[in-house]
This record gives C-alpha cells, sequence and structure tokens, in this order.
C-alpha cells in the first residue's frame, strides 16, 4: 500500500518549484506501467495540450502521457485511484484532490487536463 | 523604455516572453481608458454635445496621427476601426468574395496565422480555391513559388495574394515590396496581415489593397483592430451596414458615406481609440529606438541559443523565436517556465500547417517587446538549458 500522505508532504515540502516538478517526473517514471497502454483514441483523455492516454486493465488504470509532468500527475492520481475504496472512487471529483492534499496539483497540471483526465477515469 | 510600461513595476516578479500573443500596455493608454470610461464616456458622430465633441476630435485624432506614423495619405478613408486582426482579415475576405462573385483563387503563404486561411476555407466558399505558396530555404515567403503558382492560373481567374508580413512561428521578415510586385504584375488584390510586424518595424505598407493588425500587440488597448484598406475599396457596399456607414437613409434610397467609417457600423471601442493619440505619439517618438533594440534582441538570441539543447526553426529577424525541445515535450518546458514566473507561449501556435511542416507538432516560442530586457532573454535561456539537463536525465533513466 502506498504512503499517499508522506509522498505529497515530502513533494510539497520541496521549495524550488523545479525541484518540485522534478519529483513528479521521478514518480512518473517509477511508475510506469508494467502493462502497454494502446495509444488509441478511444484511451486518449482530451483536453491536454499534450497527448495523454488511459487504459484499465486488469482492473487497474494505467496512463501514458507524453509529457514527462503529466505521466506524473496522471499517474499520481491513477495510483491514488486504484488504491481508493469503491466509495472514494464514486465520489472522486476535483474536490477529492483538495482533499488529500493534492490541490497544488490543480494549477501545476492546468485545472482543464486534470478535470478531463478524472471524468474519463470515471467512464472506465 | 521599460518605465513607460507600469506592469515592470507592479509585476516585477514576472520575465513576460510572450509578447507576440499580446503586449504589455503603455502607461498612456492605461490611463486614457481609465480616463474614458469615468470621465468622457459618451458615444462619437453628432452627438451635439460637448462630451460626444471630445470624444469626435479623439477618433479624428487618432487617424490623422495613425496616417503620420505610418506615412498615409487621407487616412479617413483610409483607415477602419474594427475589433482586431481577425475581424480585419474577415471584412476584408467578404469584401472581396462580394466584389468577386464569380470565385478565384487565394494564394496562401504556408507561414500564415489561422486567421489569414480561415475565412477562405469557410464551407460555403465553394468559389475559391486556395493554393498555398511555400517557404524559401531560409525561412522566408518564397516569391519564386508564388509567381510561378499564379502565373500558372489563367488571365481571366481573380486572384488574392494573402500573406503575413512576419510569421508568428518564425519571426523572419518577408519580402512586402517583392509581394506588392507580383501582385501587381498579376492584378491580385493583396491582403497583409501586419500583427507581428507592426509595432517594431517602419513600413511601407502603401499599394496593398487590406493591411491589418490589432492594438493590443502594439502596447496598446485590447478589442481594437485597423484595416487599412486601398480607397477603392470604398466603391463597394459595406460588409456589415449599420449605424455610421451612411449620410442618409430615406424609404427607397441608401447613400453610403465616402469615406472609412462605410466599414466602421455601430459603436466603436470607443475607451480604446481615444487611447490611441498618446499612443501613437509614443510610437513615432521611439520608432527609432523600438527597431534598434528588436533588432539587438533578435541577434541576442540568435547567438546565445544552444543548438545542442534544441531545434530552433529558423534564425529570427524580429520579436520571436520558436524551439523545438531535444528531451520531454514543450509543455514540459511551458510548465517549468512558468514555476520559475517565466511566461512563454507553446503549442500550435494558431499555424498548423506550418507548424505541421517543420516540426512535430508543437514548438516553444519566446517573444519579446520594446520593454524586454536582454537579462530576461539570457534568465530564460539559462532556465531552458537547466529544464533540458534535468528532463535528460529523467529521459535518460526511462530508456
Amino acid at each position: 500500500m502506498l504512503d499517499f500522505q508522506n509522498m505529497f508532504n515530502e513533494l510539497f515540502e520541496l521549495e524550488d518549484p523545479l525541484d518540485k516538478y522534478e519529483w513528479i517526473i521521478e514518480y512518473g517514471a517509477i511508475a510506469k506501467p508494467v502493462f502497454t497502454v494502446a495509444k488509441s483514441d478511444a484511451n486518449l483523455v482530451r483536453g491536454c495540450t499534450s497527448n495523454l492516454w488511459i487504459e484499465k486493465i486488469e482492473d487497474k488504470i494505467y496512463c501514458y502521457g507524453e509529457s514527462l509532468i503529466v505521466q506524473g500527475i496522471a499517474s499520481m492520481i491513477c495510483d491514488w485511484y486504484n488504491q481508493a475504496s469503491q466509495r472514494q472512487q464514486m465520489d472522486f471529483s476535483l474536490n477529492t484532490l483538495t482533499n488529500i492534499g493534492l490541490a497544488p496539483l490543480l494549477s501545476m497540471g492546468r485545472q482543464n487536463g486534470v478535470a478531463n483526465l478524472i471524468a474519463k477515469i470515471k467512464t472506465l | 523604455m521599460r518605465d513607460y510600461f507600469p506592469f515592470f513595476k507592479r509585476r516585477p516578479d514576472i520575465t513576460y516572453l510572450d509578447s507576440a500573443a499580446t503586449s504589455q500596455t503603455l502607461y498612456t493608454v492605461a490611463e486614457d481608458q481609465r480616463d474614458f470610461m469615468l470621465d468622457h464616456k459618451s458615444n462619437a458622430h453628432r452627438s451635439g454635445n460637448s462630451m460626444g465633441t471630445y470624444v469626435d476630435q479623439q477618433y479624428q485624432s487618432s487617424k490623422e496621427l495613425i496616417g503620420k506614423w505610418l506615412n498615409i495619405n487621407k487616412p479617413e478613408k483610409r483607415i477602419v476601426f474594427n475589433s482586431g486582426t481577425t475581424q480585419g482579415l474577415n471584412d476584408a475576405a467578404q469584401m472581396i468574395v462580394s466584389a468577386m462573385e464569380g470565385g478565384g483563387v487565394v494564394f496562401l503563404g504556408i507561414d500564415s496565422h489561422h486567421s489569414l486561411i480561415l475565412p477562405w476555407t469557410q464551407s460555403g466558399n465553394t468559389k475559391w480555391r486556395v493554393v498555398y505558396v511555400e517557404l524559401d530555404k531560409d525561412g522566408r515567403l518564397d516569391l519564386n513559388d508564388l509567381s510561378a503558382k499564379i502565373k500558372a492560373e489563367p488571365m481571366g481567374v481573380s486572384k488574392v495574394i494573402a500573406a503575413t508580413a512576419v510569421s508568428n512561428v518564425l519571426g523572419l521578415v518577408n519580402d512586402l515590396d517583392g509581394i506588392k510586385k507580383i501582385a501587381l504584375e498579376c492584378a491580385a488584390v493583396s491582403i497583409i496581415d501586419a500583427s507581428q510586424i507592426i509595432s517594431k518595424r517602419q513600413l511601407n505598407l502603401s499599394g496593398f489593397d487590406f493591411v491589418v493588425w490589432s492594438w493590443h500587440k502594439v502596447y496598446g488597448p485590447m478589442g481594437l483592430g485597423c484595416l487599412l484598406i486601398d480607397p477603392v475599396w470604398l466603391n463597394f457596399d459595406p460588409v456589415r451596414p449599420g449605424g455610421g456607414t451612411v449620410t442618409s437613409v430615406s424609404i427607397d434610397k441608401v447613400t453610403w458615406t465616402d469615406n472609412a467609417t462605410k466599414f466602421e457600423s455601430g459603436t466603436q471601442n470607443l475607451s480604446a481609440i481615444c487611447a490611441l493619440p498618446k499612443l501613437v505619439n509614443w510610437l513615432i517618438e521611439h520608432q527609432t529606438d523600438i527597431e534598434a533594440h528588436d533588432i539587438s534582441l533578435a541577434k541576442v538570441i540568435n547567438d546565445q541559443i544552444s543548438l545542442a539543447q534544441f531545434t530552433p526553426t529558423s534564425k529570427t529577424d524580429s520579436g520571436l523565436l520558436c524551439l523545438e525541445p531535444v528531451v520531454g515535450t514543450v509543455e514540459d518546458y511551458t510548465m517549468m517556465l512558468d514555476a520559475k514566473n517565466i511566461m512563454i507561449r507553446s503549442g500550435k501556435l494558431c499555424a498548423e500547417p506550418l507548424i505541421t511542416q517543420i516540426s512535430n507538432g508543437a514548438l516553444l516560442r519566446l517573444s519579446w517587446g520594446c520593454y524586454t530586457t536582454k537579462q530576461e532573454i539570457e534568465l530564460a535561456l539559462d532556465n531552458l538549458g537547466d529544464i533540458h539537463a534535468r528532463l535528460s536525465k529523467h529521459v535518460q533513466r526511462a530508456v
């Protein structure tokens, strides 16, 4: 089980904004999916500046982003969602990110893109 | 020059390198727009009261000063105020389509902004065929290609040349005199998008049918543009008739005005227009310095960009430089620069035909104005280098 609270604390304690982004990129690299996400139209998350695809494979959601930062942010969100309870998954929204301490990701990852990612996750 | 722009005192934390999208505002413009809304708000044209007369004077003075700035005779017959470049280009296209009912061929530079392309590609516009003109080896509009393509069309076919003076992707100055010469030789109507150049270089804009620009890119107000027309177009009916376009209306007859207000229907953006006289006077006073500064910043960025880390689309002449990163995506760079309060633009830059031809689909763009310092350009380049190093580390690890 991933300890999200500690991870997020570690991330947001970094002072240099470039270090924060580098942490996110590192997360995305480590969390690289064990499965290959198909880069199909059906898996594409609309509204992101660079391409991001997500796919549900064996009950877990995996992502692949062209942007290293987007890959990191999307991986964090997918990982949280994969570990969440059924109830938490049902209630998942932009507000959830605020509640779990990830609100700064909304500005870092551009709110529209994150909102579209959440909407897409909920359709899978 | 920077002291004329309050933004930099109010936001000293920001490095603003997105002036090709919109410039920061000259102090007189901010003051004049505020004063208009608080002290002078009244409508122009035949108000019969002193407040309206003040607005009329500012309106007329604006056109006279633009005429002086750009060396245009009879500005009242040539300068049309509108909402900006997009409206100007749509109106120009509509005037041509109305005047040349049989249709024809439009020769469009491949380096055009979408706003120059799209008026000719609407589904209802079936009588006009678009032919793209390629760039030469340096990235400028290839006038040999233009000449060959236009001469390949039969004499009787109506022709339009629609070109940008400086591409918003390449920052290269196209040969306007050469374009004008071909237009005259081939009896083609000419449209020039001057949005990216007019704030930076002194130009000879005579001899073109239509020239457009937006004032928000010239240190001026939002929501105001100019369409400069050849007076011959005053012989045609307005594309958007309405108040201000006529001298008289009776039950059975309409008499259109014989000056450029024919194409300015309805109430204009007067708070913006009233800010022009001081702005244009300032531009006239500082034109030489503005041009020299632009050339010097282009040299700085051409000399200092590291080819190992980025692939510039070309050397730049003016105002902007686009880069394609070697590692990571443009979004990675834009977000990380933003985190350092460095504002740039990235993506397809509303110029997809060109972007698709010269890149993998998206570019980073650094653009400057007369207030931008050499140190700001260097700061951005240093940070781009730092980000490149950080991203490279992770890309190498992932491989």
